[in-house]
C-alpha cells in the first residue's frame, strides 16, 4: 500500500476538504467553505453580487496553471464587460490572468450553435486539457433558457453531474433563480450546494442579505446573514446565533458598582457581573447620563468599557464626558472604547459585527448600548432584531460582561419589543419626570432586579456637575 | 513513467485493466492514462476482470469497490489467492473510503475517487516502480 498517498482519507469524515470562499466571515457560516468536489448553485436577482461572490472565491483559490480555475461565461454578459468590470475590486491580480492560474473564457458561440447540446462535450474537452480545479459557469441560467424541452434539460444535466462527479473539480453554477424555480429546475437536484443572494428594500435604504439553502454532508449557519458589496467583494455579517451557555454557570458572583452611590445601595452594591440591565424613560430622565456614569465608573476601577452610540457622534460625546467631569482623551486612554454609528446609515449587523470583535480583542467588563430603539427604528425585521437582542445578551452574560441597554419610552404609546426586551433584562431601572405643581423633577425607581431584594420606592435623581446623584 | 520500468506487453505498451461501470469515469481513464502512455483495456464487472485478467495478464488492474458480480476487495482477493494473477499489481479506486479494508483485501494502492489525473497516474507509476524494483536483499 506505500503508493496510498498520505492525504487519503481513510474515513468518510474525513474526506471533506473545503474550498475557500476569501471571506473569513462567508466560510464560518459555510463551515469551512463549499466542500471540494462538489457542484453548487449561486443564485439571485441580477446585481445581488452572485458574480462578485463567484470572482472573489477564484482569486482565492487561484495558485497555479497546472491547476487552473476556469471561468466559462454563457450568453448573459460579453466576457469583455465580465473583465472589465473585474478590475474595481482590490482582489483583482492581474498575475493570476497572464500566468494561466485564472483561464475565462466564453461558450457564447458554441451554445448559439448548438442550444445546451454543446455544454457537455465542451466541459470534457477542457477537462481533458485543462484540468480545471474550479470551474465556475455563469449564467448558468441561461443555458437553462436555451433548453427546449424539461426532458432535454435533464438529460444534459445528468450528463453535467455525472462528468463533474467523476472529475476532481469544484462546480459553481450561478443564475439569475428564483425562490420558487428552486423545486422546478432540474439544475437544483443535482446541486451539492446552494446559496442564495438577495435584496430588500427598507425604507432609501437596500438591505442585502445571503442565505445557504443546501450544503449536502455539511454544517452551515442557517438563515439570513446581511452583506454589503465592497471593493473588497462581500462583506458579509453572520446571523448572531445565541452561545451555549454551560448548566452549571451563575452569574451570581461579583457585583459591579454602577457609580452612583444611592443606586447602588438600593441595589445592595451594584449589578452582577454579566448581568444586563435596562434603563427605560422619557427623553430627559436622565438615561444617558446614568449610562456614561456606569461606563466611567468602570473605567475607574481599570475595567475596559464599550459605549455603542447611534445620536451624539464623538465630538458631541466629548462635550458631554466633559460635563461630567472627564476628559475624552482621559477616557480613551483609560479603557473607553466608542462605537458610533449614525442611525440614518444604521446597519445592524455591521455593528454588532464590530461590538463583538471590541468585546474580543479589548476584553470589554462594561458595554451601554444607547439606545436600543434607534436599533428598533432602523430594523427591517423586528423578529429577527429580537433574536438577536436575546443572544446579544446571552453573548454577554457567558462573556461576563455587565451590558446596559438605554429605551425611550414615550407617552403615545409602548414601544414595540418593550415587553420583551424588558423580559430579558435581569435588572429594570424606569426613570420619569415628575410634575408637581410647577416643579419637574426626576425619579429612579427598581421595577426589577434578579436575584437582589431591592428597594422598591421612587427616589429623586439629581443631575449635577458630578453626574447622577440618587437620594 | 521511466522507460526502464516499462516491460512491453501490448503494442509496446503497459497494459492496464480498468474495471469501472461509469461512464464519465471509464472516458477519463482511458483519455488520461492513454496520454501518459499506458495500453488500458475495460470491464464492467468484477467478474469479467477476473476471466480478462487470467487471460491476459495485464500489468495492472485498476478496480472500483462498488462493481457487478464480484466486488473489487473480492476480485482483489481471488487475483491475489491465485498464482497465476497473483503478480497483477491492484490499484483498488473507488466512491468509497476502504483504504484499510483494500489493504486486508491484498491491494497494493488505493486511492479515493473523484479522478484526479496527477494523483492516478502518480499512483500507477508507483506500482510499476515497486513491480520493477530489484528484491530487498540485492539492495546495495
Amino acid at each position: 500500500m506505500s503508493a496510498t498517498p498520505p492525504s487519503e482519507p481513510s474515513s468518510p469524515k474525513e474526506g471533506l476538504s473545503r474550498v475557500p470562499t476569501g471571506n473569513a466571515q462567508l466560510d464560518a457560516i459555510l463551515g469551512g467553505g463549499f466542500p471540494a468536489h462538489s457542484i453548487n448553485i449561486i443564485m439571485g436577482e441580477p446585481g445581488s453580487g452572485k458574480t462578485i461572490l463567484a470572482e472573489r472565491l477564484i482569486f482565492a483559490n487561484a495558485h497555479d496553471s497546472e491547476r487552473p480555475i476556469l471561468y466559462l461565461t454563457t450568453l448573459s454578459e460579453p466576457l469583455e464587460k465580465v473583465v472589465h468590470y473585474l478590475q474595481q475590486f482590490d482582489f483583482y491580480d492581474e498575475e493570476k490572468l497572464t500566468s494561466g492560474a485564472i483561464l475565462y473564457e466564453s461558450i457564447a458561440q458554441e451554445l448559439n450553435e448548438r442550444g445546451i447540446a454543446a455544454l457537455v462535450p465542451k466541459l470534457k474537452e477542457v477537462i481533458k486539457t485543462l484540468s480545471p480545479r474550479i470551474i465556475v459557469i455563469d449564467s448558468f441560467k441561461a443555458i437553462h433558457d436555451l433548453s427546449t424541452s424539461v426532458p432535454e434539460m435533464r438529460r444534459m444535466l445528468y450528463e453535467v453531474s455525472g462528468l463533474l462527479t467523476a472529475y476532481a473539480t469544484t462546480a459553481f453554477l450561478v443564475g439569475e433563480y428564483s425562490e420558487e424555480q428552486i423545486s422546478t429546475f432540474p439544475e437544483f437536484a443535482v446541486a451539492d450546494g446552494m446559496v442564495e443572494l438577495a435584496r430588500k428594500k427598507h425604507g432609501i435604504r437596500d438591505e442585502r442579505y445571503l442565505r445557504v439553502l443546501k450544503l449536502r454532508g455539511s454544517h452551515y449557519m442557517e438563515g439570513l446573514h446581511a452583506f454589503r458589496i465592497t471593493s473588497r467583494g462581500l462583506d458579509v455579517f453572520p446571523r448572531l446565533t445565541s452561545p451555549e451557555v454551560p448548566h452549571s454557570y451563575t452569574i451570581r458572583e461579583t457585583r459591579l458598582p454602577t457609580g452612583v452611590v444611592g443606586l447602588d445601595r438600593m441595589l445592595q452594591g451594584g449589578v452582577w457581573a454579566g448581568s444586563s440591565t435596562l434603563l427605560e424613560g422619557r427623553t430627559g430622565a436622565g438615561k444617558t447620563t446614568l449610562a456614561l456614569q456606569f461606563i466611567l465608573e468602570g473605567l475607574k476601577r481599570g475595567e475596559p468599557s464599550l459605549y455603542v452610540n447611534f445620536q451624539e457622534n464623538p465630538t458631541q460625546l466629548a462635550r458631554t464626558i466633559r460635563s461630567m467631569g472627564w476628559e475624552l482623551e482621559d477616557a480613551l486612554r483609560k479603557g473607553l472604547h466608542l462605537i458610533y454609528a449614525s442611525p440614518v446609515e444604521l446597519q445592524i449587523d455591521s455593528i454588532l459585527l464590530e461590538l463583538f470583535r471590541t468585546l474580543e480583542e479589548k476584553n470589554v467588563k462594561r458595554v451601554v448600548v444607547d439606545a436600543v430603539g434607534d436599533l428598533i427604528g432602523a430594523a427591517s425585521d423586528l423578529p429577527r432584531l429580537f433574536s438577536y437582542l436575546y443572544a446579544l445578551a446571552q453573548h454577554f452574560t457567558v462573556k461576563r460582561v455587565a451590558s446596559v441597554m438605554t429605551m425611550e419610552t414615550s407617552s403615545l404609546g409602548a414601544n414595540p419589543m418593550e415587553g420583551q426586551i424588558s423580559a430579558m433584562s435581569d435588572t429594570i431601572l424606569s426613570l420619569q419626570v415628575e410634575r408637581r405643581d410647577n416643579h419637574f423633577r426626576r425619579t429612579l425607581q427598581i421595577v426589577k432586579a434578579r436575584g437582589t431584594n431591592h428597594d422598591l420606592n421612587m427616589h429623586e435623581l439629581r443631575i449635577t456637575a458630578q453626574g447622577v446623584e440618587v437620594e | 513513467m521511466p522507460e526502464a520500468l516499462a516491460a512491453p506487453t501490448t503494442n509496446g505498451k503497459m497494459l492496464i485493466l480498468v474495471v469501472e461501470k461509469d461512464p464519465h469515469v471509464r472516458e477519463l481513464e482511458a483519455h488520461f492514462l492513454g496520454e501518459a502512455g499506458f495500453s488500458v483495456a475495460f470491464v464492467a464487472d468484477g467478474q469479467s476482470a477476473l476471466e480478462q485478467a487470467r487471460e491476459r495478464l495485464p500489468d495492472i488492474i485498476i478496480t472500483e469497490i462498488l462493481v457487478p458480480k464480484l466486488d473489487g476487495l473480492a476480485l482483489c482477493r481471488q487475483l491475489k489467492a491465485d498464482p497465476t494473477t497473483r503478480g497483477i499489481s491492484v490499484l483498488v479506486f473507488s466512491i468509497l473510503a476502504a483504504s484499510g479494508r483494500a489493504r486486508e483485501a491484498g491491494a497494493d494502492a488505493f486511492l479515493m475517487k473523484p479522478l484526479a489525473e496527477h494523483r492516478l497516474i502518480t499512483a500507477v507509476q508507483g506500482l510499476l516502480a515497486l513491480r520493477h524494483s530489484p528484491p530487498p536483499e540485492s539492495s546495495p
